[in-house]
């Protein structure tokens, strides 16, 4: 509510694959969720660096030692570089959002970061200490509670947020979600990435692809239902480039989030007082990057109509949808509020 | 029908309990109040055994921090007899197949982990401690295991204290393919002389979760956080393959001690949530590999041959596993 000139209110998504930034300054950037650094001297003078974060560190990474710190959301357990790269990410997101961490000019950052809905206490405390020092104040909310407050979809609601590391789930009643309210699983983009790795495998055994690659397809292509277009992509064979098609690959991979999916998205509604489940169902939110597969939010409808009939539509900002909310949140927090969660 | 000012504002409110209850290291507040009452009644079931239990003389204690067995009524008390190892596990529902292939078929670097220092863990009434014990067996094993040839890393080499957090960064930073917590028990009645193996997984003994909540305290995981951990950890290549390393540690220790020490009891390969087998990316055993409280195992435990058995037929147990993976590697399995 009551921000100084020095004082920045940020909102931050840090993701598996990729983390976004919404800044009180008005300043949006998303990164992905990568650090590196260089293996030797000659690494180091080739990428002029001692450290690189999101797409530097992606394209310069046979010269790094590379780093995706985050699973499942949060951060990787027991392994400082881990802890380390984290920082990294969150100095370089602050940075892009116009945070200063030199000079007189200090910027005083209230950060609200986003966490899996169902992430321990432990994965909570570990987030805060990590945040010491890069920013002041630090509040840490369930990822799809904060998409939902950035909508003000406060009331019969349910937010699905979609990511790389995990699908969370929230449903909104006008009151701070219980865990009853709220689920986390593993099956979101990440999944999709192995699955569909596994089954280009299979069917093309001669060709050559890696993670990276696969991800990179799924980005551009991905959906479920009935394939629009034929999903034909390059992976050498034998060292020759070569073109492929892995439509149906790409369906099944896709789809195979959709049964956890819909299964958890049905008891949660199950949980719902009788008397409102139908505005809910008729309010299903997805968000996230994983939501962006085509045919996504009309396969949740389709299941909707197990249950009666409902509505499930798609952000229209999903790879900002959580840090927009974020900052709703930190830009709405009374001072006296974030005196409470300094670091 | 409230505004959506005043619905933010209570949201809001929800937000920072909910934070500081983080930063205090509380349980979460925004628990549905009948779930909280199921848990109160789950709970206070759980005490009265607990108090039962602990009334009875004849029932295991810890002392110094020392991992504590399960009371004999809830499980079997195997005889030294060359019976099989026995097994105490709770399977969780519906568990994942295990992907094999994501454990490394050899074994390099192996990272020994003695239990306590800085803190003496269990003390003998001779004075004895545990955190001396466990730190020579381990410089014995490092000797040994050297020659074998392995890395070995040991997570201390002198009394200094080192959390638990330290351990698992320890094993983790240096991907040890094995991780071996050393510890000695201390239980009563002082009679009892027992040898038994822990890896990581459920246990539906309160005595045990109360045993790993007390080892994990520092650790900031609560025990509601527990079932969810170990969930994930149950679809988690490395738990099959610590129950492999564990049954082999554990029956070359057993059947090796036991002709030195005929009384020794077989109370066999176990799983209980200690965050060392928890955090730990490899395959990780937990042994204890004797009572501090029983006089003989002591008198035994002060004799410097005594020790370099131990340490042998863990490095004999160590070397089969390490063996057996290799076998598993050449069979393509």
């Amino acid at each position: 509510m009551e921000e100084g000139n020095d004082t920045l209110c940020v909102g931050i998504d840090l993701g598996t694959s990729r983390s976004s930034i919404s800044a009180s300054n008005g300043e949006r950037h998303v990164i992905d969720s990568y650090v590196g650094w260089p293996v030797d001297m000659v690494a180091r003078k080739l990428v002029k660096k001692s450290v690189l974060v999101g797409r530097d560190a992606l394209d310069n990474r046979p010269m790094l030692e590379l780093r995706r710190p985050l699973e499942r959301g949060i951060m990787k357990e027991g392994s400082e570089k881990d802890q380390e790269a984290v920082q990294e990410i969150l100095r370089h997101l602050l940075g892009l959002g116009g945070v200063k961490h030199k000079g007189k000019s200090k910027t005083r950052v209230r950060a609200v970061v986003g966490v899996p809905a169902e992430a321990f206490r432990v994965n909570r405390q570990n987030l805060r200490s990590t945040m010491e020092g890069i920013a002041d104040s630090v509040m840490l909310v369930s990822e799809p509670f904060a998409v939902a407050y950035g909508l003000e979809a406060l009331l019969h609601a349910l937010v699905i947020d979609i990511g790389a590391g995990t699908a969370d789930f929230c449903v909104m009643q006008g009151r701070y979600p219980t865990e009853e309210d709220q689920k986390t699983l593993p099956n979101a983009g990440d999944a999709i990435d192995e699955q569909l790795m596994k089954l280009i495998r299979e069917r093309h055994q001669d060709a050559q692809f890696s993670i990276h690659m696969v991800r990179e397809w799924k980005e551009n292509s991905s959906f479920v239902g009935e394939a629009k277009n034929k999903v034909i992509v390059s992976a050498p064979i034998k060292g020759k480039a070569t073109e492929i098609d892995i439509t149906q690959e790409m369906r099944n991979a896709c789809e195979s989030i959709l049964p956890p999916i819909c299964e958890t998205m049905i008891t949660l509604l199950a949980k719902v007082d009788p008397e409102f489940q139908a505005k809910v169902r008729n309010n299903v939110i997805l968000a996230g990057g994983t939501s962006l597969i085509a045919g996504l939010a009309d396969a949740v409808t389709h299941a909707l109509g197990e249950l009666g009939g409902g509505r499930a539509t798609v952000v229209k900002d999903p790879v900002f949808a959580g840090s927009d909310g974020s900052l709703a949140i930190a830009q709405d927090a009374s001072s006296s509020d974030w005196e409470k969660l300094s670091l | 029908m409230p505004s959506i000012g005043d619905t933010k504002v209570r949201l809001l409110r929800g937000v920072v309990d909910d934070n500081i209850d983080v930063i205090q290291g509380v349980r979460t507040r925004r628990i549905a109040r009948r779930k909280a009452r199921v848990r109160l009644w789950v709970w206070l079931g759980v005490i009265s055994v607990a108090v039962g239990y602990l009334s009875l003389p004849s029932q295991g204690v810890s002392r110094g921090g020392a991992p504590m067995t399960a009371p004999e009524t809830v499980r079997e008390i195997h005889s030294i007899a060359a019976e099989p190892v026995p097994e105490i596990e709770v399977p969780l529902a519906h568990p994942r197949p295990i992907d094999r292939n994501a454990i490394p078929l050899t074994v390099k670097t192996v990272v020994i982990d003695p239990g306590h220092g800085g803190d003496p863990g269990a003390i003998a009434e001779s004075g004895l401690a545990e955190k001396d014990i466990t730190l020579d067996i381990a410089l014995r094993l490092r000797r040994l295991l050297q020659e074998a040839p392995f890395e070995v890393l040991l997570t201390r080499d002198m009394d200094r204290g080192l959390s638990l957090d330290q351990r698992v960064r320890f094993a983790n930073e240096n991907k040890a393919d094995l991780f071996l917590s050393i510890h000695v028990n201390s239980m009563e009645p002082h009679t009892i002389r027992a040898l038994e193996t822990y890896y990581v997984g459920p246990t539906d003994d309160p005595h045990a979760l109360n045993l790993a909540s007390r080892e994990n305290k520092e650790s900031g995981y609560s025990l509601s956080d527990y079932k969810q951990i170990l969930e994930k950890i149950y679809t988690d290549a490395r738990r099959e393959e610590s129950h492999t390393a564990a049954r082999t540690l554990h029956g070359e220790l057993f059947h090796t001690l036991k002709h030195e020490n005929p009384q020794l009891e077989n109370r066999g390969v176990r799983t209980a949530p200690f965050v060392v087998l928890i955090g730990t990316q490899m395959p990780a055993v937990l042994i204890e590999i004797a009572c501090l409280s029983n006089r003989e195992e002591v008198e035994l435990l002060t004799k410097q041959e005594y020790r370099e058995t131990i340490a042998l037929a863990l490095a004999q147990g160590i070397r089969r596993y390490a063996s057996g993976l290799s076998v598993a590697a050449r069979k393509g399995s």
